[in-house]
Parts: structure tokens; sequence; C-alpha cells
């Protein structure tokens, strides 16, 4: 869809052509397919965002998508089906905002409730249990819906308090 | 697995050559690490240079090593690349390994 030219005017009735890095992908919920995709999503975006931004949208990212790799499968209806994930992320000015739905099994709802850090002391140290914690601590306005057999996230990783928009 | 793994003396010291510790290695990084680390039972320095990113699989794969060593046994972490050490450090994580700089010539060796 292209946007008419009153859309795009400025204050002076200038027509600009805003565009902005976006990335959309769809993908199956397997580790290695994530891996590429990450790799895709720095190739994207690494001329418009910066490194520190890049790695934690980087890092939020991987956690969403193993998730589904590792508990979507298993699905009600179809058990240890791969469940399809459909990827989208817009450059916004204040950051990255991502938007993610797999057709896998349900989220549980404390994935989204805040959450503490799993208690640490040597020798009962936690090997997991920080996938979400590091998710809901990297991004912002983080919302979940289900609709039928999709689950729908969505988030934004800000940009850095240095990192103009451009 | 890149890997290389050295016995000093007084350490093991093991250089990952990988540059991703995430899910789809985690697994075999830590199975292959933990046999490795449990048969030399000395203290443990940990080269990670070139890993450019982790996530909490592969900091859960890190955390199995550690428990892996007795408690006054130190897994040291050097040369960790800013995507990793954030990890570490959001996790609160960083307090359970000895993180120390590398040296100058530790970097021009590698």
């Amino acid at each position: 869809m292209t946007s008419n030219p009153r859309q795009n005017a400025e204050i002076q009735g200038r027509v600009t052509a805003r565009t902005q890095p976006m990335f959309h992908r769809v993908l199956r919920a397997h580790p290695q397919t994530v891996r590429d995709t990450l790799g895709d999503i720095r190739q994207r975006f690494r001329e418009d965002v910066s490194e520190d931004t890049l790695g934690r949208l980087e890092l939020v990212l991987a956690e969403v998508l193993n998730n589904v790799t590792e508990h979507a499968g298993t699905g009600d209806a179809v058990p240890s089906r791969t469940p399809s994930i459909h990827l989208c992320i817009v450059r916004h000015d204040s950051g990255l905002a991502c938007a993610i739905t797999d057709d896998g099994a349900s989220l549980p709802d404390d994935c989204i409730l805040p959450r503490i850090l799993p208690t640490a002391e040597f020798p009962d140290l936690p090997e997991g249990g920080f996938g979400w914690y590091l998710i809901q601590d990297l991004t912002q306005a983080l919302c979940y819906y289900r609709e039928e057999s999709r689950n729908f996230l969505a988030f934004s990783v800000p940009f850095a308090y240095d990192e103009a928009s451009r | 697995m890149q890997l290389l793994v050295t016995d000093t003396d007084t350490h093991l010291v093991i250089t990952v050559n990988e540059a991703r510790i995430d899910a789809a290695i985690a697994t075999r990084f830590k199975d292959k690490l933990r046999e490795t680390i449990v048969r030399h039972r000395k203290p443990v320095e940990m080269r990670m240079r070139a890993v450019e990113f982790m996530d909490s699989s592969g900091l859960g794969a890190m955390i199995a090593l550690r428990k892996a060593l007795p408690e006054d046994m130190p897994l040291i972490l050097k040369g960790l690349t800013p995507n990793v050490e954030r990890v570490f450090r959001l996790t609160r994580m960083d307090t359970v390994f000895d993180i120390r700089p590398e040296t100058e010539n530790e970097e021009q060796k590698e």
C-alpha cells in the first residue's frame, strides 16, 4: 500500500517519503533457523541502530524464539509439531517495535507477569528461569494475546539514552 | 565445537572459539566441558574473547560448569564481550564467577 501525498506532507507542504528499516520473516521454530534469522536481523538494522541496542534486541528475540522452539512444540491438538513463527520488527523514533506470533501451545500466564530473579546461592544455583526475566527487563510495553491457535506477543526494545533518533 | 583446552600446572585454560553460546549448542557445550572440568579438578580459566553472543541457554550451561567445581575453586572468565557481559550482569550471575579483564599479553596472543 502506498501513502498519499497528504499523509507525507510536512508543514510547508513539502512531500517526503519517510522510510524506516523493517524486518519480516516467517520461520520454523528450530534452533538453527532461529540462529540464522538473528544474523539476518543484525544485518538489516546494523546501519541504523547502535551496537548496544542491537545486542539487546538480539538477546530479547533469542529468548522469545527459543521459548517457542523449546516449549510450544507439543501443542494440545497436534503433539510434537514444529510451530511456525511470524516475526516483524520496525524501527521507530524511540526504539524497535517487535511483533511475534506463533501457532504453538499457549503461553503460560506467569511468563508475562512481573518476575524476580531466581535466588542464587552456591551450590543451589539455578540453571534456567532467566529467559522471561531478561525479556521483561529489556523490553517496554510487553503484551500478549491468544487468538484461537495463535500466540501474539508484542513489545518494544528502547534505544539507549544517548542514541538520537534519526 | 571450537574449544581449546590447555592444562597448565595451576589452571585448566579453556579458550572458547565459538562465536555463539546459544540454544543451538548449549547442551553439547555443557556436556563436553563439564566432563573435562570434572576430570581435571583444578581452577578453570575460560577465555571468552571470541564469543559475541550468549543467551540464557548459554548462561545455564556456564552455571552448570561453575557447579561442576567446588565453591572454593574459582571459575575465572576473561575477555567477556559486551553482549556476553550483559547477560551475566542482568541476571546477577556475575557474582558467581570470577570475572577479570584480559591482560595485554593475553590479548596479543589470541
